[in-house]
């Protein structure tokens, strides 16, 4: 909302540095963007360079056809000479002059320069020229009661600051000046002048035939007629307005309506009412297929859930968003039906989603717009168009539901303190509530809630804070009285932890990758109805393509040495409600299947999980070397998915860490001495040595505490279509010392189990 | 015997020894079990030629010892003079990962929080409207429900659009007192640009006790800030709305660039916004079961990217989820 600072200055007139108003509306109200200055700039004496003048004298350019060559009075002893291309006044107008040196808001400095050969001393003045409006068609014509001489700024708003501030959802009468005036009075101590408008003389009292057929979505509709309208422009103080608060003036009627909703916060529209069909205002629904040209040119076809105003035959209006063409105030009307109605705010909402319209008496009415404010609206609209299009008001009616009424709520005194941490004494918040419009009588704080603001101030904590953001400032800083303490992470916590630490120092980066993939290998995958594009869609239930993703931007940057990792939710379908969200973590890496591998067995080990790994096709990817392992996979990735030898793995975190023991307990591998044997064995080629080495387990039992294999050697030694496998065996007892014959013993009980298994011989 | 000239004879062969078999060579031709001196020593019977003959011995051990020190000088020389190195060669480097900016930045949240003694929660992503709107008070035309903010996988079922959902499952499943924070993926539908993405990090603090007061909050925020960003650190409180909150604020803090007196980073305003915050609002208590009157709570929520983004200068949210190392490598 662009609030022209001069304009609220006419409803609150406080004595405050525009600068300190913002910081303590910032605090109190609402957001304050920026402070804008608009209009002439007033640095260096410049505004004293704009004058009243009086045309002495007007005559053809000598030189030029379209150019007027005049004397103007301009309160000095001389008149002076300027050159002006416009045609709208003669000699013994009153217009307005920006002399040599002056810059005009676009900042451009005017000076004395010839001009088709004859000196011009500066320039009259078109509206546009000073941001008084759009009209460049001829130069501004004052009245003639000011005298030549006397400085433009008395005359015209030339400048004025404007504030640009940010309303929340729950403050719909900030969309107003006046609402905010009301803010700034309470802020400031200051008087607030009553609301603006008094109802004119009607001179008549003609019927007004409006019907409302939807109380619910249009709880008030106020209808006035006024007839001998005079369509024309709006006066220069109107339009400066107007363009301060960022809307365009269009004509006197229409600037009449917006101005009145910029003044206090409720909408209006004015028709044509010789265009309504048998002069009728009909609030209904669309009837299916219904078209209307709104006054923005575009044809829309309405469904039956959008709220129109018709006349006897057609929609004239979509209600609360926009007008209709046909229906419009033009130079041509005589005859005005004012509007000013009351709209509920989710009809409007959820009308300008499906018609995918905005504008600016939407906004308004979606925040919710109490329906007494269209009594006030309808009153000040009516005084403006009788002063400025010399209209005659000539009927009125007022078709409402009963009015939603505004609460009374009590509020303890002490609830204040109870919520900000500071004493607020009862005087005190009588009087901020009061300033506000609350009417707080009665025994204790029994408080009437104003129209404005009925729909969120409902409850006693509403009025608490009304109260309390008049004190933020003051609020001091405690911590709460504890008497119970919860830090620690939970053991998940601390397992993802040290999951990421683990895979962090063996070398691999942590990725952060999008939740939501293009594709995804489960086929009941969540996919959002409507995503923001095709690149986000499927809720995932893998991280392993978001991680190819980034390693594919990795080689695609020069960057060779690549090892990602990712922790994050995966969420798994379940034919319920809800999907499943799983902690996942993966892993890409350069280098093949045996890098994965290792940093997964590396992973394991810390875990204190034992290492399982047993050949197997990959869940959902072609890949030339796959293992299964506890609650995952490692991988070779194809090269079509990634160029090169990639590794890759992907476990499920809750499976891992459900396995993961609470707490590990001393082995004694110190007080009696290990005994190491080499093995090798020779077997078929598609034996796996992991079921080598789990078989050797199996056989030796606790006394085998460490087995790997270290070597695995194919050659004619060993014969066609077999391989030797070379085990690394510790053996060690955590009672005795192990004797020869023991390690003899467990030997024989490996090698007889291997032999009996898969065919092993023990080699030399 | 002369034993002058023994001496000397013993003592040239110790000095002339260069290696330290030469001087054992040495050692035990004139000093050994065998050596002429040793055997006359056997034989000593008067106590003159006793203190004669232990006076060349004590002398030949002597040098015989500093000969040898000498020795294992020379060769240690020699062996460090062997391996000199250029000692400013890169080193063997151990490969070396990170974690990525924004979990550094979860956890430093998180363990200054649990060092206030709270907890962390996490709660699911995708969730329904019960707990992302409805419990939360928020109206039912409040702009965030609109799909046109709002990823929608059926009329009930949405991604959550702020981590405050977990406020609400967290009182459901247990009584207060209740300090948590919880971090975690949201989801809004912002077209994705230099500061927003459709998918982004927040981390809520919840507290609820008796008598919380906004006090409280401020107080929190402060000693969390002053932890994050340095002692020096004030903050303070706007008025704001949000549907769970009442009173709201915005909460801003002073700027740990400049310090308060004006850059670009905060706009030179001095003040950085840092996130909302606010009382619990007492029908939220009533959607979970709590009572109004007796508990009483506050909250406040940050974006983990805008702080990382202030405090290490990005200029682009995107790069948290391009996974560049070049750029994940440099925190």
């Amino acid at each position: 909302m662009k609030v022209p600072v001069s304009w609220l200055r006419e409803y609150v007139a406080y004595d405050l540095p525009l600068a300190e108003l913002a910081r303590r509306l910032v605090f109190t109200s609402c957001e304050v963007d920026r402070i804008v200055r608009r209009g002439v700039p007033d640095a260096d004496g410049n505004l004293g360079r704009f004058r009243v003048a009086r045309v002495v004298e007007a005559i053809k350019h000598p030189n030029a056809d379209r150019l007027q060559l005049c004397r103007v009075d301009v309160g000095e002893a001389e008149p002076l000479q300027i050159v002006c291309g416009a045609w709208n006044f003669g000699a013994g107008a009153t217009v307005a002059v920006a002399l040599p040196g002056a810059v005009l808001p676009n900042g451009v400095a005017l000076e004395r320069r010839k001009v088709r050969g004859e000196y011009s001393n500066g320039m009259i003045l078109a509206e546009d020229e000073v941001e008084l409006g759009t009209d460049h068609a001829g130069i501004m014509l004052l009245d003639p009661a000011h005298e030549p001489g006397t400085p433009l700024a008395d005359v015209l708003p030339l400048a004025d600051d404007v504030l640009e501030i940010e309303t929340g959802y729950n403050r719909p009468d900030l969309t107003s000046i006046y609402g905010i005036a009301r803010e700034v009075a309470a802020l400031t101590g200051t008087e607030l002048a009553p609301p603006p408008g008094a109802e004119p003389e009607r001179a008549d009292d003609e019927p007004v035939d409006v019907q409302v057929e939807d109380e619910e979505r249009c709880p008030r509709y106020i209808g006035r007629l006024f007839r001998d309208v005079a369509v024309g422009d709006s006066p220069l103080w109107l339009k400066a307005r107007l363009l301060g608060a960022g809307m365009r003036p269009i004509s006197n009627v229409v600037d009449v309506t917006n101005y009145v909703m910029l003044a206090l916060g409720s909408p209006l529209h004015a028709f044509d009412h010789a265009k309504l069909a048998g002069g009728r205002i009909v609030v209904r629904r669309a009837r299916g297929g219904e078209q209307i040209r709104t006054l923005d040119g575009t044809l829309r076809t309405l469904a039956t859930e959008e709220l129109v105003i018709a006349d006897a035959e057609r929609p004239v209006a979509v209600a609360g968003i926009m007008g209709g063409a046909e229906s419009e105030v033009t130079a041509e009307t005589t005859t005005v039906l004012l509007e000013a109605a009351n709209f509920e705010q989710l009809g409007v909402l959820r009308s300008g989603e499906r018609l995918h319209m905005r504008s600016e008496a939407q906004t308004r009415w979606e925040k919710g717009v109490a329906p007494e404010l269209a009594e006030a609206a309808a009153l000040h609209a009516s005084e403006l168009l009788v002063e400025l299009a010399g209209a005659r008001f000539v009927g009125h009616t007022d078709v409402a539901a009963p009015l939603p009424g505004r609460p009374t709520i009590r509020l303890r005194p002490g609830e204040v303190e109870r919520a900000v941490g500071i004493a607020v004494g009862e005087d005190e918040q009588r009087e901020r509530l009061a300033r506000l419009g609350f009417e707080v009588g009665g025994d204790g704080l029994e408080v009437r809630v104003p129209a404005w603001r009925a729909r969120d101030v409902r409850r006693e904590i509403d009025l608490v804070e009304e109260v309390a953001r008049f004190r933020l400032e003051e609020v001091p800083a405690t911590l709460p009285a504890r008497r119970e303490m919860f830090g620690r992470l939970s053991r998940e916590q601390r397992l993802r932890r040290l999951v990421g630490d683990v895979l962090v120092g063996q070398g691999f980066f942590e990725a952060y990758t999008y939740s939501l993939q293009p594709d995804d290998p489960n086929p009941d995958a969540l996919v959002l109805p409507e995503p923001l594009s095709e690149l986000q869609r499927v809720l995932r239930t893998t991280l392993l393509h978001g991680l190819v993703g980034s390693a594919r931007l990795n080689v695609n940057a020069g960057t060779d040495e690549v090892a990602l990792y990712e922790i994050a939710h995966v969420y798994l379908p379940t034919g319920e409600r809800l999907p499943e969200e799983r902690w996942h973590v993966a892993g890409v890496v350069r280098g093949g299947y045996f890098r994965a591998k290792g940093a997964v067995e590396t992973l394991l080990e810390v875990l204190g999980l034992e290492q399982r790994f047993a050949a197997a096709p990959h869940p959902f990817l072609p890949s030339p070397a796959c293992a299964a392992t506890e609650g995952g996979w490692v991988a070779q990735l194809d090269p079509r998915l990634l160029d090169g030898e990639w590794g890759a793995f992907e476990l499920d975190l809750d499976a891992l860490f459900a396995r993961v023991p609470e707490r590990v307990l001393y082995r004694d591998v110190v007080t009696f001495p290990p005994v190491r044997e080499d093995l090798a064995f020779a077997v078929a080629e598609e034996v796996p040595a992991g079921e080598l080495v789990a078989a050797a387990r199996e056989a030796a039992g606790h006394e085998l505490r460490e087995i790997r294999v270290f070597d695995v050697y194919r050659g004619p030694q060993v014969g066609e279509g077999r391989k030797s496998v070379a085990l690394a065996l510790t053996f060690q007892s955590a009672e005795r010392t192990l004797a020869d014959e023991d390690a003899a013993r467990l030997r024989g009980l490996v090698v007889a189990e291997l032999g009996r298994r898969f065919g092993a011989e023990l080699r030399a | 015997m002369d034993w002058t000239g023994y001496e000397n004879e013993a003592g040239s062969a110790i000095a002339a020894a260069s290696t330290a078999a030469e001087l054992d060579e040495a050692r035990v031709r004139y000093l050994g079990r065998k050596s002429e001196l040793a055997l006359a020593l056997r034989g000593v019977r008067d106590r003159e030629s006793g203190q004669l003959l232990n006076g060349v011995r004590g002398r030949l051990e002597a040098a015989l010892d500093e000969r040898r020190a000498a020795l294992e000088r020379a060769e240690l020389e020699r062996l460090y003079a062997e391996s000199a190195v250029d000692v400013t060669l890169p080193g063997a480097r151990f490969p070396r990962g990170r974690l990525h900016l924004l979990t550094q930045i979860r956890r430093e949240i998180e363990d200054i929080f649990l060092g206030l003694g709270y907890e962390v929660y996490e709660g699911p992503e995708v969730t329904d409207v019960w707990h992302n709107f409805d419990a939360l008070t928020t109206d039912p035309g409040h702009p965030s429900r609109s799909p046109t903010d709002t990823f929608y996988l059926s009329d009930e079922v949405l991604l959550r659009t702020h981590t405050s959902p977990d406020q609400i499952r967290m009182m459901e499943s247990r009584e207060p007192p209740i300090y948590m924070i919880s971090p975690g993926r949201c989801y809004r539908r912002d077209t994705p640009d230099a500061t927003h993405s459709p998918t982004f990090l927040q981390v809520e603090c919840l507290a609820v006790d008796r008598g919380l007061t906004l006090a409280d909050l401020q107080g929190t925020t402060l000693t969390f800030f002053r932890r994050l960003f340095g002692p020096e650190r004030k903050v303070r409180m706007r008025t704001s709305y949000f549907p769970f909150t009442e009173p709201s604020v915005e909460f801003d803090v002073t700027c740990f660039i400049c310090g308060g007196a004006g850059c670009p980073v905060c706009k030179h305003s001095g003040w950085i916004e840092m996130g909302g915050a606010g009382r619990v609002d007492p029908d939220v208590f009533r959607n979970v079961g709590y009572d109004p009157e007796v508990w009483s709570g506050f909250a406040f929520g940050l974006g983990i990217e805008r702080i990382a983004m202030l405090r290490h200068g990005l200029p682009d949210l995107r790069a948290f989820w391009d996974n560049d190392l070049r750029v994940l490598s440099q925190f």
